[in-house]
């Protein structure tokens, strides 16, 4: 079984277009959307809902009425979640981050870590296939846990259903969600686009899949808006061994068709779609050989 | 005052908004608080004068010393730590540095060191704005490390202008924790809609005024738009989608630059905001 990430560094340069059009194409494949905090792949796949299961994510350290204010605590922590330990303890809930050590430390047992929901993840129904997404409760941590836990249902229904392929919608940035949606994976795609942006992201994501040493593709999105930054995306990829696996052109269907809930592949005039199938033709030999 | 601009779903336009803003102020901190991918000095070009670096520790375990007895295995909360036969195994891209192993271990064969997770950088951007970002390294998890070393620059009395990582989840939340008001950049797209409307239940839940900016305005359909008017949401701004200003964008040149009459806009929304802030 093969297993590709779809990821671009910068938000909003097609990553869930092309995703979902790839679900559609597919055959034997599970979906996963890694995007956990804002997923979207739902929108497009319109699943049925077949299992919830509550994500119960790090703790929160929590102080009750005995504490002493003696101040070991704040000393310790490093994350300064701690302050006012003279005369009022509080602790910050966005700084912590549930490491235990003021638990530890604290002599009068006045500290609990207290873990909390923190989100949903689901196995849902398709008309493609099966997908596993998630949805973080807004504000809620951990969103990297939280994408091993929906790609570890999705590893198990594969393997037990003998599925050939999954494909991973990624989260934007190079933090914790995208690390743990790149871990193990065989292939990552890089969806970029030719703005200076677009481009700085890009090199920042690669350097992670490059840490995690995965083949990587590269895919230029809106290629035609900025003819020289495209050349020079497949400078960077032509000296960095990427493959680069196409370019889509500007295409104002594609969010029309998105408005009305339908995919860009199945829009024949559109020039944006036809690309994205010859894209997947190039990203079939790998997820399928023989 | 403190001013954010996020969005929920990426790519809708935050960090057009919050340059175009600074630019059109003139006067103005920017702090580009998406420290995982930071693209605001594409466009506002600082003269960068310093580089810190944002060091976090990670703990190394003296063989000689340790007796493989798993305290530090058992008291580690993020995994990083495991004892396999007679050995540590420490994986540094679990670790927070939050120091437990050290405080737990009974041989004291635990020692820390100071790893480099990303940097910091000052410097000035005309007319006059002083410009800060973070920039985490890639293969690290410390987004918010990155983001709480950006925090100690904040100053006071002056209009703050942050730039967020997109999403909803502990980065997004730390980069408007201290807003006394959050511009919301969204796209009239079901994805768009989809996002908003998580990025809204945080802001509530935290107690921030906000307000809406409707990017790329006339693709897609109209479901933000009713939203907001029969939600009561202010809609601040509508940027018409337009080729021209796509290309500009990715030259790294601001609206300014294509048409001047945006300067007015933009400070006519900070007029705007100024009614609604916190406090």
């Amino acid at each position: 079984m093969k297993q590709i990430t779809i990821i671009s560094g910068k938000g909003g340069t097609g990553k869930t277009t092309i995703a979902s059009n790839f679900i559609k194409l597919a055959r034997d494949h599970i979906a996963v959307d890694s995007d956990v905090d804002a997923a979207n792949l739902h929108i497009l796949l319109d699943p049925k809902i077949k299992e919830t299961k509550d994500f119960i994510g790090g703790a929160v350290a929590e102080v009750s009425d005995e504490c002493t204010n003696c101040g070991e605590c704040e000393n310790l922590c490093r994350f300064e979640a701690i302050s006012n330990s003279s005369s009022d303890i509080k602790i910050d809930p966005i700084r912590c981050e549930g490491c235990g050590v003021c638990e530890y430390v604290c002599p009068v047992d006045a500290i609990k870590l207290e873990s909390n929901n923190q989100g949903y993840y689901y196995t849902s129904e398709s008309s493609f296939c099966t997908l596993v997404h998630a949805k973080l409760n807004p504000g809620a941590e951990n969103s990297g846990l939280l994408v091993t836990r929906v790609r570890n249902v999705a590893e198990d229904i594969a393997n037990n259903q003998n599925k050939k392929a999954i494909i991973i919608d990624g989260a934007p940035g190079i933090g914790c969600p995208v690390i743990s949606s790149l871990n193990g994976v065989d292939y990552a795609m890089i969806v970029t686009e030719p703005t200076l942006s677009g481009i700085g992201d890009f090199i920042k994501v690669f350097e992670v899949t490059k840490f995690f040493n995965i083949k990587t593709f590269a895919c230029v999105n809106k290629y035609d808006i900025n003819l020289n930054n495209t050349e020079k995306i497949y400078d960077f990829c032509l000296k960095n061994d990427i493959e680069l696996i196409g370019k889509i052109p500007y295409d104002d269907k594609v969010s029309i068709c998105l408005s009305n809930r339908k995919f860009i592949i199945d829009e024949p005039s559109s020039e944006a779609g036809k690309e994205i199938k010859k894209i997947w033709e190039k990203v079939k030999e790998y997820l399928y050989p023989n | 005052m403190i001013l954010s601009v996020a969005s929920g779903k990426g790519g809708t336009g935050k960090t057009t908004v919050a340059v175009n803003l600074a630019l059109s102020v003139g006067f103005c901190q920017f702090m580009d608080y998406d420290v995982e991918a930071p693209n605001a000095a594409f466009f506002l070009k600082p003269d960068i004068k310093h580089i810190q670096k944002v060091e976090m520790k990670h703990p190394y375990f003296l063989k000689e010393v340790c007796n493989a007895c798993g305290k530090c295995a058992e008291f580690c909360n993020f995994n990083a730590v495991a004892v396999a036969g007679d050995e540590v195994i420490f994986f540094p891209e679990l670790c927070h540095g939050c120091g437990g192993c050290l405080l737990v271990c009974p041989e004291g064969a635990v020692r820390e060191k100071d790893v480099e997770i990303g940097k910091i950088k000052k410097g000035f951007s005309k007319p006059g704005i002083n410009f800060y970002m973070g920039d985490l390294k890639p293969g690290y998890m410390r987004t918010i490390s990155v983001q709480a070393a950006l925090d100690k620059f904040i100053e006071k009395d002056i209009l703050i202008i942050i730039d967020c990582p997109p999403g909803t989840s502990c980065p997004m939340v730390f980069s408007v924790k201290d807003s006394d008001y959050c511009i919301l950049v969204t796209e009239p797209t079901p994805y768009g809609l989809n996002d908003l409307l998580i990025s809204i239940e945080v802001l509530k839940d935290m107690g921030i005024p906000y307000g809406v900016i409707i990017n790329r305005d006339g693709i897609g359909n109209d479901e933000v738009e009713n939203y907001c008017r029969k939600n009561n949401i202010k809609i601040l701004l509508k940027i018409p989608n337009d080729m021209e200003v796509a290309k500009y964008y990715s030259r790294g040149e601001s609206m300014l630059d294509y048409d001047i009459s945006w300067k007015g806009k933009f400070e006519n929304i900070l007029k705007e905001i100024k009614k609604d802030v916190r406090k």
